[in-house]
């Protein structure tokens, strides 16, 4: 169970990105987080794991206060947690292996793994989770020779390293072109359902969110404007959705086959 | 935006008449146009007319400052240099051209004198040309006198062999003093050198008594062209040049080989030791003859090792330089630097040092160096370790400031320490400009090592400059070759590494 209380980020240079943010997710969840660009979707999902320090306010996961971690304590909070990027960020010139590996970093020993080893049980598993996304094929490749889709099951797969109970994915699709956002967030579906795996993700189009969601909660200007169960996404109208897209925003109807 | 403010300004209207500018401009040049409201034309009338007339002031003084009135150091000046009088004759044309401009600037309907600013260049120009000492003549004129050296640096190669020579001495005996039964002369040989004498026997000089015997002497199958030394060999084995006149007696033998010559005995006193009786002296023919094949010459051997010094100071140089640079390069990095007002202190400290060690040519830190550890490689290595910190430690911290910082959050966000997060984000996204930076900076090096001993600092400059300030223009050569070579075969090499890794 993660609970977000009264969260509330203020930027050094004035900007506030979160007010006053409170909700729950219970585990197993596949919460959606909807808003514009700027609304304070990335910054909440930071917060989680810490890359960004809140300002105010309680992150409650399993009992422990995220907020008030620190050092060593905090790294191994953040062993549990995955996270996956717009962008990937796989380090490029870096083979696809070594950076599913990096996933594995919060187990490994310092020494050791500053020179790229691990133990033998840790790379039969990295063998296992490259396995499992489809890319053993370009296991040795350069990261950055892979494609767009190929480049985020590495993402995912350096977070599966950590053997997280909970997957913050921050746009995970953003860059990619429909049918490839729609198979890996079946993966991220599938992690959720098979291993259940909380996860938390930023999506932009309200087909996908509809497809795959089965909780919703809408920012605007850093406040939570909507929330929702999966039933209510099912039924959310236009309306409602040009209440968190602003009055510009249009209903993305692309040909998305639903049914899973 | 520049031409807009110009036409604003010009929408203004004047502050006095026309006349009243040109006076103005007259007492003070570029007044009249300040007046006017052209400032920025008025100020650049004044500060160039006022320069370039205070460099006249110094020129004719610098000409003729040997004397003491101002009536004949100005005489003296434009007659020992003609060129001040274009330099004068422009600058009051300028003059003329400020007035004409500053009336014509205050009219109601303004123009410009728009050959004052080319007057005002041509000015700076001839001054410049004055002040520079140009004189295109001489590169022509005396060019006839440098074409010797210039070969002699751009093939030196004749240097770099050398042929061991040795004195092969021929000789004959002769007896002093004469006895009745006659003394036998020379062999005639065949293929080989001989000498004889006429008489065989004969007494030594006396001192203001009397002088000794004239020997003739014939030499034949010698070599042709190389000098022959004439020396005698006394009873106790004593060997002497023979002079005349005070001078070496030294022979060049014809183009077979051949040489006719005659020489008076010397005087020499034999002590007693020698015994009574008659004695045997030689007279020897000494020639320089090369001996054994060609090899390298003194000079080859010495800038072959100097080069190899000169490689291995740039290589240290680079060395110690990477070594020292890595570990200042993050703290000099802002992206690492800016989490706090102390570190980004560090960061700017950092810094600002090494901006001005920077600054500083390697020479200069060269000549520094060797008064602290004194002439020899070593300083070289320390001045160019100093510039090589510097330069590279700038380069990497940009290289740092460059990264992607999307892995660095990915990688701590696995729950991976500092370290962790430094050799998994960090160095992956450094190595190829680093490799890139260091390859350049090391062919720098090398480059700068083989002048920084012009100043002391070892290697083959240490050695060029000496040789060029004895005149061996070819052993001059030799080293420039090896300099030219050298930097050619790393300038490639460095290309290629560079092209396998980034």
């Amino acid at each position: 169970m993660l609970q977000v209380r009264n969260l509330t980020k203020i930027y050094g240079d004035g900007t506030v990105a979160l007010k006053n943010v409170s909700f729950e997710v219970p585990d197993g969840e596949f919460l959606v987080i909807i808003g514009l660009s700027g609304s304070g979707k990335s910054t909440l999902l930071r917060c989680i794991n810490r890359l960004i320090d809140p300002t105010e306010g309680e992150i409650i996961w399993n009992g422990v206060d995220l907020c008030a971690l620190k050092g060593e304590e905090l790294r191994k909070v953040r062993r549990k947690i995955g996270m996956v990027f717009q962008n990937f960020n796989l380090v490029k010139r870096s083979s696809v292996f070594a950076n599913v590996m990096s996933g594995r970093l919060g187990y490994a020993g310092t020494l050791a793994s500053m020179f790229g080893k691990f133990d033998q049980s840790d790379l039969e598993m990295g063998r296992g989770v490259v396995e499992r996304l489809g890319i053993s094929d370009q296991m040795h490749k350069r990261a950055d020779e892979l494609s767009g889709g190929q480049q985020q099951r590495v993402g995912i797969a350096r977070a599966l390293m950590q053997e997280p109970e909970m997957i913050l994915a921050d746009e995970p699709v953003a860059s990619l072109d429909p049918v490839l956002a729609h198979s890996i967030l079946k993966t991220l579906e599938k992690l959720n359902q098979e291993d259940k795996i909380t996860v938390l993700c930023s999506l932009h189009y309200l087909d996908l969110v509809q497809r795959y969601a089965t909780s919703v909660i809408g920012l605007r200007l850093g406040e939570i404007v909507y929330q929702g169960s999966k039933t209510d996404i099912r039924k959310m109208t236009d309306e409602q959705f040009k209440d968190v897209y602003g009055a510009e925003a249009e209903r993305i109807g692309a040909s998305i086959e639903g049914g899973s | 935006m520049q031409a807009r403010k110009t036409v604003q300004k010009e929408q203004k209207n004047s502050l006095v008449p026309p006349l009243i500018a040109a006076i103005a401009s007259c007492v003070v040049p570029g007044l009249g146009q300040m007046l006017a409201i052209a400032v920025h034309r008025g100020i650049i009338i004044l500060i160039s007319l006022v320069s370039s007339i205070g460099l006249l002031i110094w020129r004719i003084y610098e000409a003729g400052k040997r004397y003491s009135d101002w009536k004949t150091i100005i005489q003296k000046a434009y007659y020992l240099n003609p060129f001040l009088y274009v330099i004068t004759a422009l600058i009051i044309i300028g003059y003329i051209l400020n007035i004409v401009d500053a009336y014509q600037q205050a009219k109601p309907q303004r123009s410009k004198a728009t050959g004052m600013i080319f007057v005002i260049l041509l000015v700076f120009f001839f001054q410049g040309w004055e002040i520079g000492g140009i004189d295109m003549g001489s590169l022509f004129a005396d060019a006839d006198e440098a074409v010797p050296a210039l070969t002699r640096v751009m093939w030196p190669w004749d240097k770099a062999i050398s042929h061991p020579e040795e004195y092969r001495t021929t000789y004959v005996e002769v007896q002093s003093p004469c006895t009745e039964e006659p003394y036998p002369s020379g062999e005639v040989k065949e293929d080989e050198p001989y000498l004889i004498a006429d008489p065989t026997c004969g007494d030594p000089s006396v001192v203001e008594k009397s002088l000794g015997t004239e020997f003739h002497l014939i030499g034949r199958n010698f070599i042709p062209g190389n000098t022959i030394e004439i020396w005698w060999k006394d009873p106790i084995n004593n060997e002497f040049h023979h002079r005349v006149g005070g001078d070496y007696l030294i022979i060049k033998p014809d183009e077979n080989g051949s040489f006719d010559v005659s020489v008076i005995m010397p005087y020499r006193t034999i002590p007693p030791v020698a015994g009574e009786g008659p004695k045997t002296w030689q007279i020897q023919a000494r020639q320089l003859v090369s001996v054994g094949g060609a090899q390298a010459s003194q000079e080859l051997k010495l800038a072959v090792e100097k080069m190899i010094e000169t490689i291995f100071i740039g290589m240290m140089a680079t060395f110690f330089g990477i070594i020292l640079a890595i570990p200042v390069s993050f703290i000099a990095a802002r992206n690492l630097m800016s989490h706090s007002p102390l570190t980004l202190a560090i960061y700017y400290i950092v810094r600002t040092i090494l901006n001005i060690i920077r600054a500083i040519e390697p020479l200069i830190w060269a000549i520094i160096a060797v008064i602290v550890v004194g002439l020899g490689p070593f300083a070289g290595i320390l001045a160019l370790t100093l510039h090589s910190l510097a330069a590279l430690a700038k380069m990497y911290s940009e290289a740092i400031e460059s990264i992607d910082p999307g892995p660095i959050e990915a990688v701590q966000a696995t729950g991976a320490n500092w370290f962790q997060v430094i050799s998994y984000a960090v160095i992956p996204q450094i190595i190829p400009p680093f490799v890139s930076f260091t390859i350049y900076r090391w062919d720098i090096n090398i480059r700068m090592s083989t002048v920084i001993g012009f100043v002391g600092g070892g290697g083959i400059g240490f050695l060029l400059a000496q040789w060029i300030r004895i005149l061996d223009y070819k052993a001059a050569g030799i080293a420039v070759w090896f300099i030219a070579i050298t930097v050619a075969v790393l300038d490639f090499a460095s290309a290629e590494i560079r092209e396998r890794f980034v």
